[in-house]
């Protein structure tokens, strides 16, 4: 009986995996194709310069924003796909959308999750352009180990805190 | 809340753990990488000219059919696996961590990943192929081809090296992790509510 359970379990959780790589490829490709990148993704990621640039000159460094590239006198970051938390927004909608869960529940999570993405994004860009002009040294590993994983997990983490089900159900149910 | 809490602990613990192997393991690891992906590539070459070489933070490719003089590309490393990390953090995010059944769980889940890196890594090199040699390029790969191996591999950089891991640890991630939700559990209460 218990083998049982367990491997219908294994079933859900499979599929779910497969629900969850099919609708990251369907999203990938619609952000990637020409039309979803030209459209949203580059005046999104403009968007997050300007912002970016209206943070780090709060902060008091001397920074101007063309397009996607934020520069001062001493570096200059291009924020690229990869940089604006699109990707693990993708990750992060894949996963709300293939999990079963209401429709209404489903448009909240990606709703909040996407902010909170967003804003740990705009700490990791702020803090990332604040290394590269500070301590160039550190800003390679930062970049591709630290925050990438940071923001990443941040979006694991946000998905299994909406997944889980609301505290107040489990004290119904118990 | 608290329970939110412990994993993120749990999950910055591991990451921490996770970065410390990878920074350790990183060299000979990139080794063992570029010989497997250089068998691969030349097990479908004909003739096999195919030459992949580890150097410190990079894979330098080569062919024995290039000119001597010719530059060989050189491919980042970290980011092709350094989601190492990201895996070590997700397992890390469980209870009972120690436990041999989740230890078995997160060797496979490094079997696993290592055949992810693989693959991206052939699909890197092909792409190199395909895109950046010039006349080269053209004359060996059509656009079918080209346009398969550069979509795999920036399918990749963009989000399947991010996926890789949430994706092979969702299933080995076994009862009683925190990640446990509807799953199984929200079933099982709602079955009650519905018998009751």
């Amino acid at each position: 009986m218990s083998s049982h359970a367990d491997s219908a379990a294994r079933r859900r959780s499979l599929l779910f995996i497969a629900r969850f790589l099919a609708l990251l490829l369907v999203l990938y490709f619609a952000v990637a194709s020409h039309p979803g990148n030209d459209r949203i993704i580059v005046p999104f990621t403009a968007l997050i310069a300007r912002v970016s640039g209206t943070l780090l000159r709060w902060i008091g460094e001397p920074v101007t924003v063309v397009g996607t590239e934020i520069r001062s006198s001493s570096f200059s970051v291009q924020i690229e796909n990869g940089c604006n938390g699109v990707e693990t927004a993708l990750l992060f909608g894949s996963a709300v959308l293939a999990f079963p869960a209401s429709w209404k529940r489903r448009l909240l999570g990606l709703a909040l999750g996407f902010v909170a993405i967003q804003l740990l994004n705009l700490v990791r860009v702020v803090s990332l352009f604040w290394i590269g002009a500070h301590h160039p040294t550190l800003f390679t590993q930062s970049h591709t180990v630290i925050w990438q994983s940071i923001v990443v997990l941040w979006g694991v983490l946000l998905f299994l805190l909406w997944a889980k089900p609301p505290s107040r159900e489990a004290a119904t149910q118990a | 809340m608290r329970a939110a809490v412990r994993v993120g602990w749990r999950i910055l613990g591991g990451f921490l753990a996770g970065l410390a192997l990878w920074l350790a393991l990183s060299r000979p690891y990139e080794r063992v990488l570029a010989m497997g992906a250089e068998f691969l590539i030349r097990a479908f070459e004909s003739p096999a000219t195919t030459r992949l070489e580890a150097r410190p933070g990079e894979f330098v490719v080569t062919r024995s059919d290039w000119p001597p003089a010719s530059p060989s590309p050189g491919l980042p490393a970290d980011d092709l696996h350094f989601n190492f990390v990201l895996l070590v953090a997700l397992f890390a995010a469980g209870d009972k961590i120690w436990r041999s059944g989740r230890v078995a769980a997160f060797g496979v889940a490094c079997g696993v990943l290592f055949l992810v890196h693989l693959t991206a890594l052939v699909f890197e090199v092909h792409a190199v192929y395909a895109t950046r040699l010039g006349a080269w390029s053209q004359t060996h790969y059509g656009p079918v081809a080209r346009n398969f191996w550069a979509a795999g591999y920036h399918f990749y950089v963009i989000a399947g090296r991010f996926a890789a891991p949430f994706a092979i640890w969702w299933p080995l991630r076994g009862e009683g992790s925190e990640g446990e939700t509807r799953g199984a559990g929200w079933r099982r209460r709602r079955n009650a509510r519905k018998n009751r």
